[in-house]
């Protein structure tokens, strides 16, 4: 296939056809060319008429012909160079807005914290021992700090943890049998029903199962691994390919759900963890189509809006889910 | 006779279509692609207003069209939906981002008063801008209204050369077009205030 032809190329063609046509006015050769030329091609016949109309705008100029008064109203402006107001997936892009505000932190006792956030809550909490922690939605953390280790048991959830660097204080994350190990590093745990999801942003993790710390994995920043349920040991970790992946991934630190490629159902599917009204795709095709884009995690109803204006299909709100289903 | 006279009736209403676009529309031009550049790369914005300007080549008339700005507006969302339907993977952003249509398609009234003395400048200014040889053309035969023969003759070079010079002027007017003057990069700057003002409840 040949190369396609850019807008900016068809935009000069479309002005040397304007000035053809108006050197040669009414020359049916030149027309049949330029018909020709146009063809069915949209772009084509879009430019050429734009072309036409700036040619015709400047006979506006006429009325400055001799005898007839001008007056320049200002001083030109400078030429607009436009910025793209922000990339799709530039990487700081993710620090954009936050919907949710925090609510501080609860204390079990001077160095104990558990930490609970309820459906769709996100939260942002320093630990005693001056690292931090991003919690997400329907999250059980217990903090205990001892003088030898910092422990973290997550119940359920997941949260992604800025550790404070501190060589004599390993922090131990616990989940179900699964244990992940940080000197000073950051890093994210999600306990789900198949097992735990490790993802790595900062500095090197160590991940094992109880009892089998001698096979412990080393998991560093840009990978992730995920342990399952099974009393299998821990497997070597998927790399995934770019850092830009998990910042994708835990893009829910800024109250952001960010997808690339992931199917409507399964949008919809990260949607529910967060809200108490549930997205439910009454077709599964609908479900299979593939989407890219960003929204706030609070927001299943944009999503919807907008997955129904593309997709052509029906959006209909109920008083506790919304359902996406064919016209 | 029939079918030429049928041309002439043709031609002076394309001709009356075509005045349209160039005082009402072409100045708006910048402001959508500024838009549509906030969520689609550059070559897809060019690709989405040529489609636009196709389509509105085919309006049979347009006494009905109270915003020519709105109505840009509109054709390049539903070329842009038109396009996203059509695509594998459905980018929803641009969805979004196209339902905050309302608000960036309004006519900003106070710049449209006095809209004939500012185009009336902004021809000249155009004109102005063109390299010497190229703006004298452009001056003979827009101001002076000779035709590129008569252009050729009162300059004393090829007829081609007349005709050259006016398709790189053209090229020329159409990209400092593209760009906007100044405009463009005003709202967007305006847009992003606002949205920085809403998500102002950031804590990072």
């Amino acid at each position: 296939m040949n190369e396609r032809e850019t807008a900016q190329a068809i935009a000069d063609r479309a002005a040397e056809w304007v000035a053809r046509v108006d050197r040669a006015a009414g020359d049916a050769v030149v027309q049949a060319k330029l018909e020709a030329w146009l063809g069915d091609d949209v772009r084509r016949r879009g430019a050429y008429f734009r072309a036409q109309a700036a040619w015709a705008m400047l006979d506006r100029a006429s009325v400055l012909r001799a005898g007839q008064g001008y007056e320049p109203e200002e001083a030109p402006e400078r030429s607009a160079r436009l910025t793209r107001r922000r990339m799709l997936w530039g990487g700081g892009a993710m620090a954009a807005g936050v919907a949710i505000s925090i609510t501080g932190f609860d204390l079990l006792s001077s160095s104990d914290q558990r930490i609970e956030t309820a459906l769709g809550e996100i939260r942002r909490v320093p630990l005693h021992d001056g690292s931090f922690a991003a919690v997400n939605t329907e999250t059980t953390l217990d903090v205990t700090l001892k003088p030898k280790v910092r422990r973290v048991a997550l119940a359920r959830g997941e949260a992604w943890f800025q550790v404070a660097k501190d060589r004599a204080r390993p922090f131990i994350v616990e989940s179900g049998d699964v244990r992940v190990r940080a000197v000073g590093t950051a890093f994210a745990v999600r306990r789900t029903e198949n097992g735990v999801d490790v993802q790595v942003t900062e500095g090197v993790v160590e991940v094992w199962r109880t009892g089998d710390e001698a096979n412990a994995r080393r998991v560093a920043a840009g990978a992730r691994t995920f342990v399952g349920n099974a009393a299998a040991p821990v497997l070597a970790p998927a790399v995934v390919s770019a850092s830009a992946e998990i910042d994708r991934a835990l893009s829910w630190r800024s109250g952001q759900l960010v997808f690339d490629g992931d199917t409507v159902a399964e949008a919809a599917a990260e949607f529910n963890r967060y809200n108490q009204i549930k997205i439910e795709i009454a077709d599964p095709t609908l479900g299979q189509e593939k989407m890219i884009g960003r929204f706030r995690t609070n927001e299943p109803d944009a999503f919807v809006r907008a997955a129904a204006t593309l997709l052509d299909a029906h959006a209909e709100a109920r008083a506790d889910r919304i359902i996406l289903s064919r016209h | 006779m029939e079918v030429a006279k049928t041309d002439d009736v043709n031609g002076e209403h394309r001709a009356r279509i075509m005045a349209w676009v160039g005082s009402e529309v072409l100045p708006h031009e910048a402001d959508v692609r500024a838009w549509l550049r906030r969520t689609l790369a550059p070559e897809d914005a060019e690709d989405v207003i040529q489609e636009a300007y196709c389509q509105i080549a085919g309006l049979a008339d347009v006494d009905h069209i109270q915003s020519a700005r709105a109505y840009l507006f509109t054709t390049a969302r539903s070329v842009v939906l038109m396009r996203l339907r059509r695509a594998r993977i459905v980018r929803i952003e641009t969805v979004s981002e196209i339902d905050n249509l309302d608000v960036v398609g309004e006519d900003p009234s106070p710049e449209r008063v006095a809209a004939g003395r500012r185009e009336l400048a902004r021809v000249r200014r155009l004109i102005d801008g063109l390299p010497d040889r190229c703006r004298r053309i452009f001056e003979l035969r827009k101001i002076e209204g000779l035709s590129q023969r008569e252009v050729a003759e009162r300059m004393g070079v090829a007829e081609y050369i007349v005709e050259n010079d006016v398709g790189k002027g053209l090229k020329l007017i159409l990209k400092a077009i593209a760009e906007g003057e100044g405009k463009a990069e005003r709202a967007i700057t305006r847009m992003e205030k606002d949205e920085r003002a809403r998500d102002s409840t950031s804590d990072r």
